[in-house]
């Protein structure tokens, strides 16, 4: 089994250095891991369509600096997983991202373990000696240390997932119409969260409502 | 700049700055990350001679935090004042000065501003039914397209201004900047919200009440902000949960 979870292990590490430690290119963001993720299992267009819809929901979890938040790669990773195991196409969605929302936040936790961990690795100017070398390399073991987390916390939740997967997944009660009602509606809270810290409605409603005019009445005409 | 500090070294440590914040921690913050990443300027100005480096090390291994991306603005500052021999105070100085304004203001462009705009753009690629390969390429190309281009110019003007680098943060007009990428990413979020409730595979298809249940989560998010975030997520897995075991009791 480990060496089928390899490839998505390794995937998720790799995203995890991108969310903070190298580069922030924004591979980490759920909507390319997902795709990633997809490609990965061998069904890109569902890996797009969970890292789109938990996009949504993290549209407003940024990076900044010390604060806590859902680690985006390590959910999108976990769910698309999730949601190519299940043959049920109702169950597939719901199931998978409420699995990669909870694990999200679990690794959000691992990720302030390290930062802990992280100040053990490298020198503080108060230490008694302070060396080039030791600079280099607890900075690097730090780099790799994240790698090590995320494959870590990618390969728990791909296994606890897929246990939820198979005991929940086959008897999911709701139509798939209905399963997506439920997932869009928590992604409209984030929706109206990102506006507030846009500026609000009411600063700026204007755009706001040209912009859904365009996109309610557009599709019609097109 | 003094001829002190080689071209190659301005390279590494340009690249070094992609990975400032790899040994982040509670204590110094991006502080080892900064002296790692200032590390072959360093060696140029004082030499590899361990007894040299400690002291300049020390100096940039002490507490320090900024956006990621605007730090490369104080990395360069800094080459450029380890290179003209500014005494240490004056460094450290300048270090504490610049790190609130580069936090703030790269987390009110970048975060807050560029970073909702360029997903939105994606978001909306996707809700019009784009090929993934589409929707992911405009997405990375333009988001890194912003956040490269702001690296260079910031690693540029510290390295050409050194401790002079508040006035061009000044000139860059950065507020200005944000403000109309909110603008944008309002537009884009109005229009992401129109083609959610008419394209088909979004609110349209589950029906009106769940449109409108979208539409009262929505206002909350809106009046509300950030406190209802989290619960919202909760309530949601929590929803699934409770009718994944209904299904499997039934």
């Amino acid at each position: 089994m480990i060496l089928d979870l390899l490839p998505l292990v390794l995937l998720g590490g790799v995203l995890a250095l991108d969310a903070t430690s190298v580069g922030q290119f924004m591979f980490s963001r759920p909507l390319v891991s997902g795709a990633l993720a997809g490609w990965v299992v061998g069904e890109p267009a569902l890996g797009l369509r969970v890292g789109v819809i938990l996009e949504m929901y993290l549209l407003v979890a940024f990076p900044t600096g010390g604060s806590r938040f859902p680690e985006g790669s390590v959910a999108a990773v976990v769910a698309v997983s999730c949601a190519a195991t299940l043959s049920t196409e109702a169950g597939a969605l719901p199931i998978a991202i409420a699995v990669g929302l909870a694990w999200g936040h679990v690794a959000g936790w691992s990720v302030t373990g390290l930062r802990r961990l992280n100040s053990r690795f490298v020198p503080e100017p108060g230490d008694e000696r302070v060396s080039a070398r030791q600079v280099t390399m607890g900075h690097l073991w730090a780099v790799f240390m994240d790698f090590v987390r995320g494959s870590v916390v990618t390969f728990l939740g791909l296994v606890a997932g897929s246990a939820v997967v198979n005991g929940l997944g086959p008897a999911w009660p709701v139509r798939l119409s209905d399963s997506l009602g439920l997932v869009l509606v928590g992604a409209a809270v984030s929706a109206g969260v990102l506006l507030r810290s846009l500026g609000g409605f009411r600063r700026r409603k204007v755009l706001f409502a040209i912009g859904l005019a365009v996109g309610v009445l557009g599709p019609r005409f097109l | 700049m003094s001829g002190t500090v080689t071209r190659g070294s301005v390279i590494r440590i340009f690249l070094r700055s992609f990975v400032i914040q790899g040994s982040w921690n509670y204590h110094t913050m991006i502080g080892s990350g900064f002296a790692f990443a200032i590390l072959p300027a360093l060696v140029d100005i004082f030499g590899s001679e361990e007894e040299d480096l400690e002291g300049p090390l020390r100096r940039h291994l002490e507490h320090f935090n900024a956006h990621p991306y605007l730090s490369s603005l104080a990395l360069g500052a800094a080459v450029r004042l380890e290179a003209d021999a500014e005494d240490e105070e004056a460094i450290k100085r300048f270090k504490l000065a610049v790190r609130g304004p580069l936090g703030s203001l790269g987390d009110a462009l970048v975060w807050a501003s560029w970073l909702p705009a360029v997903v939105l753009v994606a978001l909306v690629l996707y809700w019009l039914g784009s090929p993934v390969w589409l929707v992911v390429s405009v997405f990375l190309v333009l988001y890194n397209a912003g956040h490269i281009g702001l690296r260079i110019w910031g690693f540029r003007t510290g390295l050409r201004e050194g401790r002079r680098v508040g006035r061009h943060l000044g000139k860059a007009s950065l507020g200005r900047w944000t403000e109309r990428l909110r603008n944008s990413a309002t537009l884009l979020l109005g229009l992401l919200a129109g083609l959610i409730v008419s394209s088909p595979g979004g609110m349209g298809e589950a029906g009106a009440a769940w449109i409108a249940l979208g539409g009262v989560g929505f206002v909350a998010g809106a009046v509300i902000g950030h406190p209802v975030w989290r619960p919202a997520s909760v309530l949601i897995v929590v929803a699934v949960a409770l009718l994944a075991t209904w299904g499997v009791v039934q």
